[in-house]
């Protein structure tokens, strides 16, 4: 089916191939990291980055989910934000790269960690500024955050045309799939019903990311919801749709060598 | 309390109306309420300032980093509602949004303590000094009476780190003659020498009774919970060799074990008594002073400890 299999025609699939081997690299070398969501969210953040639409001078991104951190610091490195080689830090003592997004990395905005406050803290950085747009990055996961839900009816009532909730919708969260732990059901209807523009994709084709982005930052009356549906740990076949591969700590020798070998296939 | 004839007035009125005068001279001054802005005296403020009035609703976690966000873009912001829930159902999000990420939102908690007496314990809220001194990048205020909130506020608002203020309910005491207030700084009420009196909050003016004046009292209004005014506190402690903490919160978490950890530290030998809530809920009354005598707070309790601390030698 056309859904996750993401065309290798696109100018940034080249991209998308060498940060997945970056993520891969700099959480094996740190022995920890939340790998599923990183290589399931990348695409999303790759066509973020690389995208005319924004200017993150002014525009802001916020990464609520902060324990998949890996994937933003693959990117934000790849855009010069701060050297390639500081990802090797990752979660070390002393590194500006924490085990969870933090404001000490340059080009994150907000430190997270604990779920479902991103979507709360964009919406006040989207009243405040509403010349320019605000970009939130969840996961599905974190949808189970009460809080969460509190952000969305509170983006409706203030009409914030400004603001883009991206849900990185890989179906699985610690323990097992979200259907299992507490089924999100259409979250797209859901969102629809609480007043946003609402947009499905497939998150790992960059040709359609592009074009959602586009029409989502169109928006200028109802906060735009972009529902990205990916696979957890998209790109290494035994951690696709794995949700033992939520997080991970070194892996052993000869899986990270075939994890490596698919993602120089990629 | 001190005497029959003292003045009453509502710290929550004087805060609507000195946040009201902060507005108008600062247009960056935002309002984020769960509603409760009725409660807050902030019905002017929502009619004045419509633009710079966000009402959320009764979601204090969103409220919580709304506010922090909004801060990030040059705003003045308090977050007002009852402490009761927020700091309580909101304390993650504080701790994440607005202190990890270094904004210096203002967080107003109304009906504090005992003295929110007909509501009961749900109300009755015990725990928010503990819960907000133990929290880096947050600064713990509480104001003696209406007439000290008046010259924090703008003290406050204009601080940047953020803050927790801590408000009560009912029409307490006037007892404040002071003009300026100073981030960390103490202020006295009495000056003695046998007995170091410490507390923040309207249930310190019990302590200004006459009947308390033949204890020779040293009392300093702590006003400024965090950070805390050490020198002070320790400079009057060597004198009397005795203390005792007054606070209308648990004993647990309180200011009185933040006092004893700086005694223990200084070396100072000291008697000392910690009058608090002591590891219970709180529950309904008509009138605050019941619930007072109830959980050993009042001038009888209060009389009480004095004489014990009397009895014994100083710096024994």
């Amino acid at each position: 089916m056309a859904l996750f299999s993401a065309p290798k025609t696109h100018p940034l699939h080249s991209k998308a191939r060498s940060l997945r081997l970056d993520i891969l690299e700099m959480i094996n070398h740190a022995g920890f990291g939340h790998i599923g969501s990183a290589l399931s969210s990348v695409d999303i953040l790759i066509a973020l980055y690389n995208s005319e639409l924004f200017n993150f001078k002014k525009d802001r991104f916020v990464l609520s989910a902060g324990h998949l951190c890996a994937s933003l610091y693959a990117v934000l490195a790849d855009a010069g934000y701060f050297d390639k080689q500081e990802l090797f830090t990752f979660a070390q003592f002393n590194s500006r790269l924490q085990g969870h997004a933090t404001i000490n990395t340059p080009g994150v905005n907000y430190s997270a960690g604990s779920l479902g406050q991103g979507l709360s803290y964009s919406i006040g950085l989207a009243l405040g500024d509403p010349k320019h747009h605000v970009v939130c990055l969840s996961s599905d996961g974190e949808h189970n955050e009460g809080q969460v839900w509190e952000a969305i009816m509170a983006a409706n009532k203030f009409h914030l045309g400004n603001l883009i909730s991206i849900v990185d919708y890989n179906g699985c969260q610690i323990g097992g799939t979200t259907q299992e732990i507490m089924p999100l059901e259409e979250l797209a209807g859901k969102y629809l019903r609480f007043g946003w523009t609402v947009t499905t994709v497939d998150g790992h084709n960059f040709y359609e990311l592009e074009r959602v982005l586009k029409k989502s930052k169109d928006s200028s009356i109802y906060p735009a919801c972009i529902i990205a549906k990916t696979v957890l740990g998209k790109g290494v076949s035994f951690m696709e749709n794995n949700y033992q591969y939520h997080d991970i700590k070194k892996l052993a020798p000869d899986l990270f060598i075939t994890a490596k070998n698919e993602l120089q296939k990629y | 309390m001190s005497s029959k004839n003292t003045k009453l007035a509502s710290m929550r009125r004087a805060f609507g109306e000195a946040l009201f005068a902060l507005a108008l001279k600062n247009p960056n001054l935002y309002v984020i309420d769960a509603d409760l802005y009725p409660s807050l005296y902030l019905t002017d403020f929502k009619a004045r300032f419509r633009s710079r009035f966000i009402q959320v609703g009764v979601a204090e976690n969103n409220a919580a980093a709304i506010a922090a966000g909004l801060s990030v873009t040059g705003k003045t912001v308090f977050l007002t509602s009852f402490a009761c829930f927020s700091p309580a159902i909101n304390w993650a999000t504080i701790r994440q949004s607005i202190c990890y990420n270094h904004h210096p939102v203002k967080i107003v908690g109304s009906h504090a303590g005992l003295m929110s007496a007909d509501l009961g314990a749900s109300h009755q809220m015990l725990e928010d000094v503990a819960l907000m001194r133990t929290l880096p990048n947050m600064e713990v205020f509480a104001p003696i009476d209406a007439s000290e909130l008046k010259i924090m506020l703008p003290v406050i608002a204009y601080s940047q780190t953020s803050a927790y203020l801590r408000l009560v309910r009912p029409d307490t005491p006037l007892v404040n003659s002071a003009r300026s207030f100073t981030i960390g700084k103490s202020r006295f009420l009495k000056r003695g020498d046998k007995i170091t009196v410490l507390g923040y909050g309207p249930i310190l003016t019990q302590l200004l009774l006459p009947d308390f004046d033949k204890f020779s009292l040293d009392i300093i209004n702590c006003s400024s919970i965090k950070p805390l005014d050490d020198k002070t506190i320790l400079t009057s402690i060597k004198k009397t060799g005795r203390c005792l903490v007054i606070e209308d919160h648990q004993q647990n978490g309180g200011l009185g074990e933040a006092v004893a950890k700086l005694i223990l530290t200084s070396g100072q030998k000291c008697k000392f008594v910690h009058l608090g809530v002591d590891n219970a809920f709180g529950q309904s009354a008509h009138n605050y002073f019941d619930l007072y005598h109830h959980y050993a707070l009042s001038p009888l309790a209060i009389r009480e400890s004095l004489k014990k601390l009397l009895s014994t030698h100083a710096h024994s």
